[in-house]
């Protein structure tokens, strides 16, 4: 067993192989010639995989692979990438050097890197197999990889109409579930890893419910304590592609995201480059990977925001009306997110821009004392509090690195509240009205500017009356 | 089944009423334990009137009928019919004949549905008590006990009340209920054991009407009256009511006896166990209301009646609502303005709002409103809201909750009030009202406030001599005694078995008789004792002038601390344990722990030489001290001990000193826990730990200065009886160690509470342990340290001390012992509770209350307030108990005493 090194000396970052069995994904990395690091995801009560659909599976599973990588890869950030499984084609290195790049850019920007020019992975057969390995059992693999697709787009497999509906425990997915339900599709609640908080969300919707397994490589802990690189990943980017080999693998045609529009707004920009905490839940991301599995995995394979055309307000005022099922479990707070109680407390920090912008977004759709009673507290009319709401409509602040609305849609909400005579005296309304109108000028802060769909978005025609459930919700 | 050979009851024999709730009527089995309870109040020689609601979840489901739609009608009978059909077979009875008629008349209600009507509502409703109370007449009469059925709407007649809407009279109706002696003699000439229905009454016109919620409870005592019964008996699940909800303080004790008044006010403020609305038809007629437990029908429960001749003022109930929205309003000068109140209420009063509480100033007017659904779910306060808002400032304050002090003559208790004051004063009071009737005395605070709250609460009102819960008259047992696992009870104290050898050194010799002391006898009279010196004094003594001194003493039982480091070794969950030295750093005591494999933990450097002098190399030592010099951390990375940081100063100031080292980060999670302020080290009040703003900022000095956060601590508090806490503060400190990824461990702290008083529960390891293990599946690489001191060492300890003088002053009587402050001083530092018993009469009766007093001149050098103790007297030894933790450790020269002596048991 080599003894540990510090990935930030590394030179090479490998994709060593990946493989299924019985259920269970296997994604092995190493850091030169290291120990391996190998992750599991595991499917529960996995069917027999069907003969038809083994090449997709595969096909999903490298592209799993290669993007699950990003975890590991950025302990060491080393110069070279090699691709032993197989490199991928064009498009597939198109999608991996985007995500990489973009999905580790707030990771580069709090670690002070620069990520440019760094990030390539290796195109078609430049960089094959690490050589240790037997001819054949290569060429074997390389029957299956990425690459070699480029000459034809894949077939449909005749997937089920089922739909996956990855849920986080928070309110966006929540509303994706309604509007499915109401149209009568057939969907199921899926989410990745342990969670007594989703589990629960997940339980009251009422759908089936698929968890799926996922355990990190235990050595990328060593490295963690030896000093490596550490911050954001684009965890979307993640659960997008072991979704993908899901849906292969269960039969499901449909993958329904909830991402919002203002997902795909930068957070900052950054010497030259834009920061967005959000890149992987973003528009971009989403149509180079939808495209990627449609052409390489599954023809009838849609992957897709339902919540694309939305903004945040939108999605809260969905919520509102019909989420009322969900108000005394959900939680979009990432600080208490392990725990799960029957409190307020036991469920939202209050603290954090999550607890905030969620607090405020529904502030102008529900009555005010439903709306405390969910977060157990007003956090409006709290004065120690303005540092992080001022964050929220980028008052003498950036916005946070959360999953938060634009700047402009916090402003409209305040300015909603301002004028609404419950809330205009709480201590934060009144300072929003007193100090920030004032210099905001004239700009816009109708809220009804904000609950106007738009066109944008890669929901299939035969579930579009989702959408139509959202908009008129 | 029933002893049908009894007596005839007299012409006049007095009327019981017996009701019971939906679960106790669910099955056979509870069907059996009404009949017996139903037989013994006749072979008692009165005439019973059984009252029962719907079998549980029918009257729901009933509703639910009433809802849905016309297609779901159908099934939903059908269920219903089943459930019915079903017990009728497991009473092994036949086709029931009343239980048939109501069902058919159920189906026919339903196929000629009118569901806007509410009549119809209330007609479907009611046959939930309809069936329920036809089974049980079918089944008491033939297991033996003829049992007549009531129809209940022959004898309720609803009230026409012009207030009323049209829905509060179908579906809420109340019953002027005059004693009946018609009625009674009808009953009397048509048997002995009558059973009828809960929640139903008959309008005017014949429409059936309901009673509401708590209507069962309301019908009982309805009838109660009409009959004009020696009492009403409500059997449920509880024994009665409680001086606090025990789901929250399980301390809380049974009220034997209330006042309808009082019984009306903690009923109205938060009990749920019986409905305010039945108080009143009880209080009107004079017919007592017995609360009983139906699974301990020989607990004495509650009895409500008349206000007893005379009894001390004593707060009897703790209680809370939670969902409580204010509406402030704002104006200058209202008082000028004519009206502006009955303005403002009026706006109230159209929007359908009722207001409960109410405090006024000069230029506000702040109001409750009670939780409701409409609040949550309508815009109605949007509305109130804008219409207030053209005469005032308006203001809505939500959540909140009210916390309410329940007693008779409460404005003459205030002077005692004053630590629960001083508890709501660190948060935010928005308004407090003190009843008119005098009756009660509450706060309106931050529905966030009461998480835990109440449990102190409780407990400063006991300690405060508020709550009276010495007076055995009023207060029967804790909850927890009656229900719980009884652990704090059956757990008999160290001290016990080792009497003899604790006299002994107390120097008390042995006595001739080999029992050790005098006094000794329960049945020693008082007066043989009185101010005299014990017997033992008359004994040969080592004490005099000049001789060996052996009180104060502590003295320590190693089996016990012993025990409890292993208890938390078999933790699955929790990697390591560290002992915090400053709770004993007595060198026997450290090295049984080492030996346990406990690792020390330190925050000076006199302590790191008690633990290496203690400790092998193997022994894990943590050094975590808060606002030390720079010498003491250069002394400590010397020793190459584990640091742990809790400011920014350390990395900003001297950062040569730790370059390249690995440090712990003790973080302040912004709230504490504990039992007093001064035991509360979480928050910006308490001075421990980096606040989280700075998080950030200790992070970026960290990385500059190549030092590695490798572990996250937090310590909130002392005294956590809630094992829930160190769950929650795994998975905040996880959270935050997640965007570190160097660290390794989480140490979670201590706090592990040491239940004093009796009555409290011990804080359950296996829970803990189990929890923890819940949310580690959730961050399995970081390894789980705790730090206890107290759990493990307090209940280890005895402080011994002889009586030095007894006085008696005004109505007070002091005990004077030679340990005072200089000793022990947790009593008067935190107002630490410790049992404290007379070792030398420890089977005497403790006929009297004394002030416990040691020789330090301070007034606060009291050990113990208002104790039960035997008569004492000079030389007797007292044992004041749960001393192993923060006596010696704490103890002083003060007034030039020597420090205690100490000796250890192994």
């Amino acid at each position: 067993m080599s003894t540990l090194v510090d990935p930030r000396q590394a030179q090479t970052f490998r994709f060593v192989r990946c493989g299924y069995a019985d259920g269970v994904a296997e994604l092995v990395y190493a850091f030169d010639d290291g120990p391996e690091l190998v992750e599991r995801i595991r499917f529960p009560d996995a069917p027999e995989l069907p003969e038809a659909r083994k090449p997709a599976f595969d096909a999903a599973l490298h592209l799993l692979h290669l993007v699950a990588g990003i975890s590991y890869y950025k302990a060491g950030v080393p110069e070279r990438i090699e691709v032993g499984t197989g490199a991928p084609d064009a498009a597939g290195a198109e999608l991996l050097d985007a995500l990489y790049l973009h999905g580790l850019a707030e990771f580069a920007y709090r670690n002070k890197l620069d990520l440019r020019g760094r990030i390539a992975f290796p195109r078609g057969s430049s960089v094959l197999g690490s050589g240790s390995r037997p001819k054949a059992a290569e060429a074997a693999i390389r029957g299956q990889e990425l690459r070699g697709r480029d000459d034809g787009e894949v077939r449909a497999l005749g997937l089920p109409h089922r739909t996956l509906i990855p849920i986080g425990g928070g309110k966006d997915s929540l509303v994706v579930v309604e509007a499915l339900k109401r149209i009568g599709a057939d969907a199921v609640a899926t989410w990745v890893g342990a969670s007594p908080l989703i589990a629960a969300v997940a339980e009251r919707t009422g759908l089936p419910t698929l968890n799926i397994g996922r355990e990190l490589s235990p050595v990328l802990f060593d490295y963690n304590r030896m000093g490596a690189w550490n911050g954001h990943i684009p965890v979307t980017a993640i659960n997008s592609a072991i979704l993908a080999c899901a849906a292969i693998l269960y039969g499901f045609d449909a993958i329904a995201f909830a991402n919002e529009r203002s997902a795909s707004a930068a957070t900052l920009e950054y010497e030259g480059q834009s920061v967005n905490h959000q890149w992987s839940k973003g528009w971009a991301f989403e149509r180079m990977f939808a495209a990627y599995l449609r052409t390489h995995v599954a023809a009838d394979l849609d992957f897709f925001s339902l919540l694309r055309p939305f903004s945040e307000l939108a999605v809260t005022r969905a919520f509102a009306k019909t989420g009322a099922a969900y108000f005394d479990v959900f939680s979009s707070c990432n600080r208490n997110f392990r725990i799960l109680g029957p409190k307020p407390s036991d469920r939202w920090c209050g603290h954090c821009p999550k607890c905030h912008f969620v607090f405020l977004a529904l502030a102008p759709f529900l009555p005010k004392p439903r709306l405390l009673s969910i977060f157990g507290g007003n956090l409006l009319d709290d004065e120690s509090q303005a540092p992080g709401f001022d964050a929220l409509i980028e008052y003498r602040d950036h916005k946070p690195f959360e999953c938060v609305g634009e700047a402009a849609e916090a402003r409209a909400a305040f300015a909603a509240l301002a004028a609404r005579p419950e809330w205009r005296e709480d201590a934060l309304v009144a300072r929003f009205r007193e100090e920030v109108v004032p210099q905001l000028g004239a700009a816009s802060l109708a809220v009804e500017s904000w609950l106007a769909p738009s066109d944008e978005h890669g929901v299939p025609a035969r579930l579009a009356g989702a959408l139509d459930a959202i908009r008129g919700a | 089944m029933t002893d049908s050979a009894l007596a005839p009851l007299a012409p006049d024999a007095p009327w019981v009423v017996l009701k019971f709730g939906g679960t106790s009527v669910a099955t056979a089995g509870r069907w059996r334990t009404i009949q017996q309870l139903a037989s013994r109040r006749r072979a008692e020689g009165h005439r019973v009137l059984v009252v029962v609601s719907a079998l549980s979840g029918v009257t729901d489901a009933l509703k639910g009928l009433c809802a849905c739609a016309e297609a779901e009608r159908g099934a939903a009978v059908a269920q219903i019919v089943d459930r019915h059909r079903e017990l009728v077979a497991q009473m092994q009875l036949d086709a029931v004949e009343g239980v048939e008629r109501w069902l058919a008349s159920l189906q026919a209600l339903v196929r000629d549905a009118a569901p806007d009507r509410l009549a119809w509502q209330a007609a479907v409703q009611a046959h939930g008590e309809l069936l329920s109370s036809s089974l049980g007449a079918a089944f008491m009469s033939a297991n033996g006990l003829p049992t007549g059925w009531l129809d209940a709407r022959d004898a309720l007649r609803a009230r026409e009340l012009p207030f009323l809407n049209e829905r509060a009279r179908m579906l809420s109706a109340q019953v002027l209920a005059e004693p009946d002696p018609v009625l009674s003699a009808r009953l009397a000439g048509a048997g002995e054991v009558f059973i009828t229905q809960g929640f139903i009454a008959r309008n005017a016109d014949g429409d059936t009407v309901l009673l509401g919620r708590g209507g069962s409870d309301t019908s009982a005592a309805y009838m109660g009256a009409l009959l004009r019964a020696a009492r009403v008996e409500i059997w449920t699940d509880v024994a009665g009511m409680f001086t606090a909800d025990p789901r929250q303080v399980p301390g809380a004790r049974l009220l034997q006896r209330l006042d309808y008044d009082e019984a009306q006010e903690i009923a109205s403020t938060g009990a749920k166990v019986l409905h305010p609305r039945c108080l009143s038809p009880c209080r009107r007629a004079r017919v007592p209301l017995w609360i009983k437990d139906t699974q301990h029908p020989g607990l004495d429960g509650t009895v409500i009646g008349p206000q007893p001749a005379e009894s001390a003022p004593s707060i009897k109930a703790i209680s809370s609502r939670r969902g409580i929205t204010l509406v402030s309003m704002e104006t200058s000068g209202m008082w000028q303005q004519v009206g502006f109140l009955a303005d403002v209420f009026e706006l109230f009063k159209r929007h359908g709002l009722s207001v409960d509480l109410i405090g006024s100033a000069e230029t506000n007017v702040t109001v409750s409103l009670d939780p409701a659904e409409n609040l949550l779910d309508s815009d109605v306060v949007a509305r109130l809201a804008a219409d207030l808002a053209k005469v005032c400032r308006v203001k809505v304050i939500a959540p909140c909750a009210a916390v309410t002090l329940v007693g008779r003559g409460m404005r003459s208790m205030l002077h005692r009030l004053s630590g629960v004051l001083a508890e709501f004063g660190r948060e935010r009071v928005h308004l407090i009202s003190q009843s008119s009737n005098n009756l009660n005395l509450t706060f309106v605070v931050d529905e966030g406030m009461l998480d835990g709250v109440l449990p102190r609460l409780h407990e400063l009102l006991v300690r405060a001599g508020a709550l009276r819960t010495d007076d055995t008259s009023l207060f029967g047992p804790s909850w927890q005694e009656l229900y719980g696992k009884g652990e704090a009870h059956v757990r008999t104290p160290w001290w016990h078995a080792e009497r003899a050898r604790l006299l002994r050194l107390a120097g008390v010799p042995p006595s001739p008789h080999g029992r050790g002391v005098g006094g000794e006898g329960t049945g020693e009279p008082a007066g043989l004792v009185g101010s005299e010196p014990s017997p033992a004094l008359r004994a040969p003594s080592p004490r005099g002038r000049g001789e060996a001194v052996f009180t104060p003493r502590y003295v320590y039982h190693l089996p016990t601390i012993r025990a409890r480091a292993r208890a938390l070794r078999a933790m699955r969950s929790v990697d390591r344990v560290y002992y915090a030295v400053k709770a004993n750093a007595h060198p026997a005591i450290l090295q049984a722990l080492v030996q346990e494999g406990l690792g020390l933990e330190c925050v000076s450097p006199g302590e790191l030489d008690a633990a290496s002098a203690a400790g092998t190399a193997e022994t894990p030592l943590l050094f975590t001290p808060n606002f030390a010099p720079r010498a003491d951390y250069a002394g400590a990375l010397q020793r190459g001990m584990t640091l742990t940081l809790d400011a920014l100063h350390p990395l900003l100031h001297w950062p040569d000193l730790l370059h390249g080292r690995e440090v712990m980060l003790r973080v302040d999670l912004g709230r504490g826990l504990g039992h007093h302020d001064k035991v509360r080290t979480g928050g910006v009040t308490s001075k421990f730990g980096l606040p989280l703003d700075q998080f950030a900022a200790f992070l970026e000095l960290a990385r500059e200065h190549d030092v590695r956060v490798v572990g996250l601590h937090a310590h909130l508090g002392s005294g956590i009886l809630d094992a829930s806490h160190w769950p929650l503060v795994c998975g905040q400190l996880a959270s935050l160690a997640d965007r570190i990824g160097s660290v390794r461990c989480l140490n979670l702290g201590g706090g592990l509470g040491v239940p004093s008083h009796p009555g409290e529960a011990e804080l359950d390891i296996a829970a803990v342990d189990a929890a923890l293990a819940e949310v580690r599946q959730t961050c399995p690489q970081y390894a789980l340290w705790l730090e206890p001191g107290r759990w493990l060492v307090a209940d280890a300890g005895v402080l011994l001390a002889r009586v030095t003088q007894t006085k008696r002053k005004g109505a007070i009587d002091y005990l004077g012992c030679d340990a005072g402050m200089h000793a022990l001083i947790r009593p008067a530092l935190y107002d630490a509770w410790h049992e404290i018993v007379n070792l030398s009469r420890l089977d005497a009766r403790a006929d009297t209350l004394y002030q416990v007093v040691g020789p330090i001149c301070e007034s606060g050098d009291v050990l113990g307030s208002d104790r039960h103790l035997p008569r004492s007297a000079e030389g007797d030894v007292l044992l004041i108990a749960q001393a192993g933790a923060y006596g010696e450790s704490m103890a002083s020269h003060y007034n030039l005493r020597p420090l205690a002596e100490t000796a250890v048991i192994e």
